[in-house]
C-alpha cells in the first residue's frame, strides 16, 4: 500500500504499483569459495542452495543479460518469451520501433499473460485468469466486467507490467538488466566489444539469427557450460573425438602455428579463447563451400577488423559474455545456459550468420548448427552428460569438499601482445576460467557497481585505449 | 519432386487402407527397424531399411497461439534432425567410434511402435505410414529419458521389402527433456 511521500501517481489510499528492483547484498563467504592464490574453486558453488539463491540476487538481477536478436522481432508487436535468469520475460518491438521487455506475470494475480514461445503483430497480451489486457508498451488497457471502472480505489494509469530496468542492444544483440544503478551495456561489456566484433561486425549489413530456437534441458549447474565456452577448448580433443572423426575423418587440429597464434582474452569475466587458424571451426560443419565462404570473409574483413580479429572468424575458438551468453565463432551457434535451480539449465540456441551472406550459405549454417551443437548434434551429445556428472556428483558429502584445479597456464600472461583486456598466452589455458570464476566472486562481494567495475577483472588501462583506437 | 515426397507436406486424409497383408508386410518392417535401433545395429539400419533418397525431419515443436499462421513447426527453421543419406551416414559414424562417450557405456533403448496405418498413395510404389512411438533411453544407473511421439512415413516397395525414404518425426515435448538425442526415432 501507498505509504509517506514516497507515493507519486496514487491517490491516498491506492495501492502502489510501482516496479520493485531488488537490492544487492555481500556474500564474502561465498567469495571465497573462489581461491585465486590457488586456483582453485569451492564445489559447493555448484551444489549449493544458498550459494543458487545469492546468484539469482547478485548476478542475474544485476547483470545485463542477453534477450533477443533485433532480426527476430523485426515489426512493431513481434515479440518473444525468454528468461532473465528465472523471471520469465516478454521482449516485444514497439510501435516507434524501440524494443520493451516485461516480467511475464500479471500484476493482479501473477499469471502469465504470455503462454507461446513467440509471436508476430500482437496488439497486446490479455492474463487468461480475470481478462486483464495490457498493451504492447506494458501497460493495462483494461478489464474483464465493469467492476473496476467504478471503484475510486483502482486506477489503470498506474498499473503495468513491470518493465526491466534498463534495456539497449549491442550490433543487434538486446540485453537488459534489472537493476537501475548497472552501468550501461556499454561499460558493461567495456573493451570485449572488440572481440564481440568477430562474429557480430565482420561485413556490411550486419547479422540476423535463422531458423528459431532449439531448446533442451540439462541437468548441470549453469556455471559448467558458461565456463567451458569461456576458455576451455582443451575438451574438445577428448570429449569431441568421436564428432571430429565422424565429420572430419580426424581429430581437432590446432595446426602449426599454435604457439605463435593462440590466446584467451578477458575482460569484466567476459572471454574468448581463439587459435587465429581462419577456419578450424567452420570446418567442423561439414561443407567445403562454408568453408571457401569463410576464407574469402576473412580476406574481405581484414579492412574492417584487422589481420588478428578476421583469422578468428571461423577459427578453433569459443566465447562466453557474462555471465551466461556463449557462442562459438564459424560455428555460429549462439546460446544462453538459463539456470533453473542449481543442478539444472535450459539450454537455448540459435544461429545467427551474416544477413547479405547468399540463401544457400545460410542454409548451410542452419544444416551445419544442428549436425554439430545441438542436442541430436555429433559435438553436443557428448557434453551434456560430463557437465551432468561434475555437477551431481557433489551431493557426495565428501566429495564437495575437494577443491577443482583449474591451474592449467598460471604463468601464462602476456603482457606484451596489443590487445583489449587481460591475455594470456595458448588457448589451451584456465587463464579465462580463473577470470570467470574471479569475476563471479566480485559479484558475489561487492553491493555496488563502482566496486565491481574497478576490481581485478576490470581491463588494464592499455586495453581501454586499443579498444577506442 | 513427388508431392507425396515433399518433406513439408503432411499426408492428406488416410482413408485408403492397403489390404491385410501389405499391412502385415509394413508392420513387420517397422518392428524390425525398431529391433535394430534397441539394438544399436546403425550401419544396418542405414544399409537395410534407408533409400539412398532419404529425408529424415525432426522439427523443434514451438508454443504458439492457435491463430498464429506459422504453426507448431515449419519446414526450413530450426529442427533435431534435417537429414539426406549424407548427414545420417555422419551420425552413424559418430555411433561407430569408441570414444563416442555419451553411448560407452552403453545406452539401454527401447523402441515402442504403435497406432500404425498403412495406406496406398497416388504413386505406385510409395506408400503412406502413420505409426505412434514411445523412445525409452536409461544409461548409467537412473539416468532415464522417455520421449513419445508421432512419425509420418512414406516407404518405397522394393524387392523384398520397404525402404523408407521420407520421414517426419514430430514430438509432444516443446524443451526437449533431455540433454541429448543419442538414437534415431
Amino acid at each position: 500500500m501507498c505509504e509517506g511521500s514516497e507515493c507519486k501517481g496514487a491517490a491516498k489510499g491506492r495501492p502502489d504499483m510501482k516496479p520493485v528492483y531488488p537490492k544487492a547484498g555481500s556474500y564474502p563467504e561465498f567469495a571465497t569459495l573462489v581461491n585465486r592464490d590457488n586456483a582453485q574453486v569451492d564445489r559447493r558453488v555448484f551444489v549449493d542452495e544458498a550459494v543458487y539463491q545469492a546468484e539469482l540476487r547478485q548476478i542475474f538481477a544485476r547483470a545485463w543479460l542477453f534477450l533477443a536478436h533485433e532480426s527476430q522481432i523485426p515489426n512493431p508487436g513481434d515479440f518473444i518469451r525468454t528468461s532473465m535468469g528465472e523471471d520469465d520475460v516478454i521482449v516485444v518491438r514497439q510501435r516507434d520501433r524501440s524494443v520493451k521487455a516485461f516480467l511475464n506475470s500479471c500484476p493482479h494475480r501473477g499469471n502469465r499473460v504470455c503462454m507461446v514461445d513467440a509471436g508476430t503483430k500482437a496488439r497486446g497480451f490479455i492474463c487468461n485468469y480475470h481478462g486483464w489486457s495490457f498493451g504492447i508498451d506494458g501497460g493495462l488497457r483494461g478489464t474483464d466486467g465493469k467492476v473496476y471502472e467504478k471503484d475510486e480505489h483502482f486506477e489503470k494509469a498506474q498499473i503495468t507490467l513491470t518493465p526491466v530496468a534498463q534495456i539497449d542492444s549491442y550490433k543487434g544483440l538486446i540485453f537488459a538488466t534489472f537493476d537501475p544503478d548497472a552501468p550501461s551495456l556499454a561499460d558493461f561489456l567495456g573493451p570485449f566489444t572488440f572481440y564481440l566484433d568477430i562474429m557480430l561486425d565482420n561485413d556490411e549489413g550486419g547479422t540476423e539469427f535463422i531458423g528459431g530456437a532449439i531448446k533442451s534441458e540439462i541437468d548441470c549447474n549453469w556455471k559448467f557450460p558458461a565456463e567451458n565456452f569461456v576458455g576451455d577448448i582443451l575438451h574438445a580433443f577428448w570429449t569431441h573425438q568421436s564428432g571430429a572423426q565422424a565429420i572430419l575423418g580426424g581429430g581437432v587440429d590446432l595446426g602449426k602455428r599454435y604457439d605463435e597464434l593462440a590466446f584467451q582474452a578477458s575482460v569484466y569475466g567476459h572471454g574468448i579463447e581463439t587459435n587465429l587458424d581462419k577456419v578450424g571451426n567452420t570446418r567442423t560443419l561439414g561443407y567445403p563451400e562454408l568453408v571457401d565462404y569463410t576464407f574469402d570473409l576473412v580476406e574481405k574483413a581484414k579492412d574492417r577488423l584487422g589481420d588478428v580479429r578476421s583469422r578468428a572468424i571461423g577459427a578453433v575458438s569459443s566465447c562466453t559474455v557474462f555471465p551466461n551468453f556463449s557462442f562459438l565463432p564459424g560455428q555460429n551457434t549462439f546460446r544462453v545456459w538459463h539456470p533453473r535451480g542449481p543442478g539444472k539449465i535450459e539450454l537455448v540456441v540459435w544461429t545467427l550468420v551474416n544477413k547479405n551472406a547468399p540463401d544457400h550459405i545460410k542454409e548451410m549454417y542452419r544444416k551445419g548448427v544442428m549436425m554439430t551443437f545441438s542436442p541430436g548434434g555429433v559435438f553436443e551429445m557428448d557434453d551434456g552428460e560430463n557437465w551432468e556428472y561434475s555437477t551431481r556428483v557433489n551431493q557426495g558429502f565428501v566429495t564437495r569438499q575437494q577443491p577443482l584445479h583449474y591451474a592449467l597456464g598460471m604463468g601464462s600472461v602476456d603482457l606484451d601482445r596489443d590487445l583489449p583486456g587481460h591475455i594470456h598466452k595458448g588457448s589451451l589455458n584456465d587463464a579465462n576460467q580463473r577470470m570467470f570464476y574471479t569475476r563471479w566472486a566480485e559479484f558475489m562481494q561487492h553491493d555496488n557497481w563502482t566496486d565491481l567495475q574497478n576490481g581485478e577483472t576490470a581491463p588494464p588501462e592499455k586495453s581501454v585505449k586499443v579498444a577506442a583506437e | 519432386m513427388l508431392q507425396i515426397l515433399d518433406i513439408a507436406k503432411p499426408f492428406g486424409d488416410l482413408d485408403r487402407p492397403v489390404d491385410a497383408e501389405t499391412e502385415r508386410a509394413v508392420t513387420r518392417w517397422l518392428y524390425t527397424e525398431a529391433r535394430l535401433l534397441d539394438a544399436e545395429r546403425y550401419q544396418e539400419w542405414l544399409d537395410r531399411l534407408i533409400d539412398p533418397e532419404i529425408h529424415y525431419w525432426m522439427p523443434d515443436m514451438e508454443t504458439r497461439r492457435r491463430d498464429d499462421p506459422r504453426g507448431t513447426f515449419c519446414y526450413g527453421e530450426a529442427a533435431y534432425f534435417d537429414d539426406t543419406h549424407k548427414e545420417l551416414t555422419i551420425r552413424v559414424r559418430r555411433y561407430n567410434e569408441p570414444s563416442a562417450w555419451a553411448d560407452n557405456p552403453a545406452t539401454r533403448h527401447a523402441h515402442l511402435i504403435s497406432n500404425i496405418e498403412v495406406n496406398e498413395t497416388d504413386v505406385p510404389g510409395l506408400l503412406a505410414v502413420h505409426s505412434a512411438f514411445t523412445n525409452v533411453r536409461n544409461r548409467n544407473e537412473a539416468d532415464q529419458d522417455i520421449i513419445h511421439g508421432r512419425r509420418e512415413d512414406v516407404l518405397r516397395v522394393v524387392e523384398g521389402g520397404f525402404r523408407l525414404v521420407r520421414r517426419r518425426v514430430f514430438i509432444v515435448q516443446n524443451v526437449l527433456l533431455s540433454k541429448n538425442l543419442n538414437t534415431f526415432f
